[in-house]
């Protein structure tokens, strides 16, 4: 601390073209490091002002039924805070397959949300992949998103593949509300190796599923 | 008023100034005064409070006014503004108190600029403290007052002040016995003050010898302050420290009884200790309460704040200290209940305990808010379900006395090394969550049950939705432990609260912020900035949705988890907010701070309803008592003490512990109360014979002050010593098994 100090007096001083470091310079060093670093709370009249304006507000009343109390999503911290990069890897020759990528389930009634996993929009090159908007049900208030395909796939002959999309398959509504959907996009990346952890998870799936 | 006018009018024009004299004739011939006739006779009776304010007569008045111009007439103007509500039915200016503060206003602001121009430039500022001082102030003098005030303006010759401080330390000590315990409360707060104006006024070496000579005389519990105030030895020194600039503009506030008071004021007002009696009025606040003087015990129990006293009126906000009603429902008994006792038949149980939930409903607690004054969230399904829970336990639950002392439980945190900072249990005693120095937050379970957080997405998606377990199925069991821990934050974390649904865990932190987690997932879902500096303490409303922490800005702050802003900002304190409770009707509020007071506030509309003073360092922990009606606070001095709220009064001092308290907790029906602190010891004291037989009649609220019987060692239950654990934590399970919680620390 006193070395900068020092050092920053030394610099005032050589501005005001001094021949040697003045107290005055060692005070200003002094305020212009407080200002930066050791700030402190407001005054006390500043703090009784707003506190008079912020306890003028009357309570807010709360909404009945409407689950997990959280505020808007941009102030909470449940967003994915990642996308996956995707691969420019080289297209294996198994077409067709349907995997089932990862699903995001809505918030579960009378719990709070789970955090949706990353659902990363993926730069893909010749996979037109629609990419679901989010569906807000009325009642209970959770959101679904249907992810994207997480497939990367280059390949100079596109062999285009099948792009389902279910959106709201209602029998898939179980009567606890919890509404699941797919997306079901074919992928042809058995080769990727960004997550080959994942990927054979997901070919677990296929076998269990088929 | 007229007898201000008639004195300066006097003054004027015998120092033959008699352009000003004709301006302020001209000026005060607006209020309608005939002061022609009026300065020939000043005899006016100064009827009013003030006892020696009537004996002088006019020519007193004028005396005064003649003999030293400066300062006396800011002594002889106070004395006269005090009465001015009875004065200024006398003179002709609309009744009522506007009109008489207007009047006296307008007069202030053309006395001064008269002499103003006549540049008695020091003159004019005392008439402005005086006027302030002496009650007349009005909000639109309030800047200029606050200006001269923060000026600290210059009482005197700076080398004077050690003669004007050992005179009166003279004085205080040859009076009676009785007066002098009261009178010697004036001793720290004019030193202090004394101190910093002339520091302020950059008198170094005066301050200097000042501090040397009179410093060991003050009462030991300031021993801290001044070790602080000793290191201020420059004007810049003050200038970031807001606990001193607060110190400086805010009155301290003194209790001193009408005859001891008396007996000060003349002393004060005779013309050689004029210099005090100004500096007295200018930062002193003298609540005056008519009775007996108190013993210096009694003043000792009750001193130690920064900001002085509490005074009375502080107190006097009718505060809602009932419950609110239990919802009713039914019990539902089921064959699940071990006991045998039920056996004869289920319906014969059922009636007995639906007779105990009605009764309480039929009357409303006149003591008890109503249940909307602020909006709470419904019970879900599964809050009714635990409370179902919690009726069954209580049922189970061992009465505690002075006979049946609880068995206690204690949690050793090992290998923490200095790092535990903050731990909280559910409410049925289910989960553990201690914060740490290394910002993280860890959750453990001390049921058999691991915990376990929710499957991902990707799994959820295989359970069958239709299953009638699929909220057990939705729990992962492959990463189910007895231990989760909780990264987030960047900074110690200081304070943790379980919500009463247990599904989120609050911590706050030095960082700044407060983070919810979810205890469904185990990740952090929110982070609420409000604070930008350290956030000493946070807890849950005892309904859920709200929450309150406090923090070094000193200001507590209530939030509800849907709103990223604050609800509620209670500013008051002069120190750090360093323990936040609410209380179990959830419309109020106790803080505790490093100033040494505790604060009550209304949640509805963020006023301050009580103070609490008596403690002679900063607050660690409140506990309110399960009847809404009392709260007990622990400090750093290792005093426990006791407070009824609704009287606003102290009712006990539990003395005992030798090092600072921080763990308070009353026993589930209020029967005991145990006291943890870093003495390594667990305490537990007889709750109901500390609470009963208080004479808490009109005579005693009037003075505010109780006599406190010297009852400690009666009260203490049993003090069991841990092996250099200190207690950070206390917890009563729903069958009052007490649960305590510290770090071993190795020394």
């Amino acid at each position: 601390y006193v070395t900068t100090i020092l050092e920053d007096a030394k610099i005032y001083s050589s501005h005001a073209k001094k021949s040697s470091v003045d107290a005055d310079d060692v005070r200003l060093a002094i305020q212009c490091r407080t200002d930066q670093s050791f700030t402190s709370p407001p005054p006390r009249d500043f703090l009784l002002d707003i506190a008079r304006q912020k306890n003028q507000t009357p309570l807010p009343l709360i909404k009945p039924y409407s689950g997990p109390r959280l505020p808007p999503d941009r102030y909470c911290l449940t967003a994915p805070n990642y996308r996956l990069k995707s691969l420019q890897k080289k297209v294996s020759s198994s077409a067709g397959r349907i995997t089932v990528p990862r699903l995001s389930v809505g918030a579960v009634s009378s719990r709070p949300s789970t955090p949706t996993l990353g659902t990363p929009s993926a730069q893909t090159v010749s996979v037109s992949t629609k990419v679901g908007t989010p569906v807000s049900l009325t009642g209970q208030r959770f959101t679904v998103q249907i992810p994207s395909s997480q497939a990367a796939v280059k390949s100079a002959t596109p062999t285009t593949p099948t792009v389902q999309n279910v959106l709201i398959n209602p029998s898939l509504i179980g009567p606890k509300n919890i509404l699941i959907t797919t997306n079901m996009v074919s992928s042809q990346n058995t080769s990727n190796e960004a997550n080959p952890m994942k990927r054979k998870h997901e070919d677990d799936d296929d076998y269990d599923n088929l | 008023d007229r007898q201000t006018l008639v004195a300066v009018l006097q003054f004027l024009r015998r120092s033959n100034l008699r352009e000003s004299e004709e301006i302020l004739r001209r000026e005060a011939r607006l209020l309608g005064d005939d002061l022609g006739a009026a300065a020939l006779s000043p005899a006016g009776v100064l009827g009013g409070p003030d006892g020696d304010a009537g004996s002088l007569g006019g020519e007193a008045l004028l005396s005064r006014v003649t003999a030293a111009p400066a300062v006396a007439m800011g002594g002889s103007v106070a004395t006269v503004a005090s009465s001015s509500p009875g004065v200024a039915a006398v003179a002709a200016v609309p009744p009522g108190k506007g009109g008489a503060r207007a009047g006296s206003r307008l007069t202030s602001r053309v006395v001064s600029h008269c002499i103003f121009g006549s540049s008695f430039r020091l003159s004019d500022k005392l008439l402005f403290n005086a006027f302030a001082v002496g009650g007349g102030v009005v909000v639109e003098d309030q800047p200029d007052v606050s200006a001269v005030l923060s000026a600290y303006n210059q009482q005197g010759d700076p080398t004077l002040y050690e003669e004007y401080y050992s005179g009166l330390k003279h004085f205080i000590e040859c009076s009676l016995d009785c007066h002098r315990a009261e009178l010697s409360q004036l001793f720290y707060p004019l030193f202090v003050h004394m101190y910093l104006e002339l520091v302020y006024n950059q008198h170094e070496s005066e301050a200097k010898s000042f501090f040397e000579r009179f410093h060991g005389d003050q009462e030991c519990y300031y021993q801290d302050d001044l070790r602080v105030l000793s290191s201020l030895t420059k004007k810049e020194h003050m200038k970031g420290n807001e606990t001193m600039l607060d110190f400086r503009t805010s009155k301290f506030v003194l209790r001193i009884s009408r005859d001891s008071y008396q007996l000060l004021k003349r002393h004060l007002q005779e013309k050689q200790n004029n210099q005090i009696w100004n500096i007295v009025q200018e930062h002193l606040y003298i609540d005056i309460f008519d009775g007996m003087p108190r013993s210096k015990q009694q003043i000792d129990a009750m001193v130690g704040s920064l900001a002085g006293e509490a005074k009375r009126e502080a107190n006097k906000a009718k505060v809602f200290f009932g419950l609110l009603k239990e919802p009713e429902f039914d019990v539902p008994l089921d064959d699940e209940d071990e006991e045998g006792e039920n056996e004869e038949g289920k319906p014969k149980k059922k009636k007995p305990k639906k007779d105990s939930v009605g009764s309480k409903s039929k009357k409303q607690d006149p003591n008890a808010p109503p249940q909307n004054r602020i909006p709470l969230p419904e019970l879900k399904d599964s809050d009714k379900l635990d409370k179902v829970m919690n009726m069954k336990e209580a049922a189970k639950r061992v009465r505690l006395g002075p006979e049946c002392l609880p068995s206690i439980c204690f949690y050793t945190f090992l290998n923490a090394y200095q790092g535990l900072t903050a731990v909280d249990v559910t409410d049925d005693s289910s989960m553990i969550v201690g914060g740490f120095a290394d910002s993280t937050v860890r959750v453990w379970s001390v049921t058999p049950k691991k915990l376990r957080s929710v499957k991902t997405a990707a799994d959820l998606s295989l359970i069958d939705k239709e299953s009638d377990d699929v909220l057990e199925r939705i729990m992962d069991e492959k990463t189910a432990s007895e231990l989760k821990i909780l990264y987030g934050h960047s900074g110690p974390v200081y304070g943790t609260s379980f919500s009463p649904d247990r599904n989120y865990l609050l911590s706050c932190s030095e960082d700044g912020t407060v983070r919810l987690w979810s205890l469904q997932t185990f990740t952090c879902l929110v982070g609420y900035k409000g604070h930008n500096y350290p956030v000493w303490d946070t807890q849950f409303s005892p309904y859920g949705y709200y929450f309150v922490s406090g923090g070094y800005d000193r200001v507590a702050r209530l939030w509800a988890t849907d709103h990223y802003q604050p609800l509620r900002i209670f500013a008051g304190h002069l120190a750090d907010v360093t323990c936040t409770r609410f209380h179990p009707n959830s419309n109020y509020i106790a803080t505790g701070s490093a100033d040494r007071t505790v604060r009550l506030w209304d949640v509805l509309n963020g006023n301050c309803v009580r103070i609490f003073t008596g403690h002679k360092g900063p607050i660690h922990s409140l506990a309110f008592s399960p009847n809404g009606r009392f709260l007990a606070t622990g400090a750093t001095d290792g005093r426990v003490l006791l407070w009824d709220i609704g009287h606003g009064l102290m009712v006990g001092e539990l003395k005992g512990h030798t090092d600072t308290v921080y763990a308070l907790r009353f026993s589930r029906d209020g029967e005991i109360l145990a006291s943890g602190s870093m003495d390594n010891t667990v305490r537990l004291w007889d709750a109901v014979k500390a609470f009963e037989d208080l004479e808490t009649d009109d005579f005693t609220t009037a003075t505010g002050h109780i006599n406190l019987p010297e009852n400690s060692q009666d009260l203490l239950l049993g003090t069991y010593m841990t092996k250099s654990t200190p207690v950070v934590h206390l917890h009563f399970t729903r069958r009052n098994l007490l649960l305590a919680a510290g770090a071993y620390s190795s020394q």
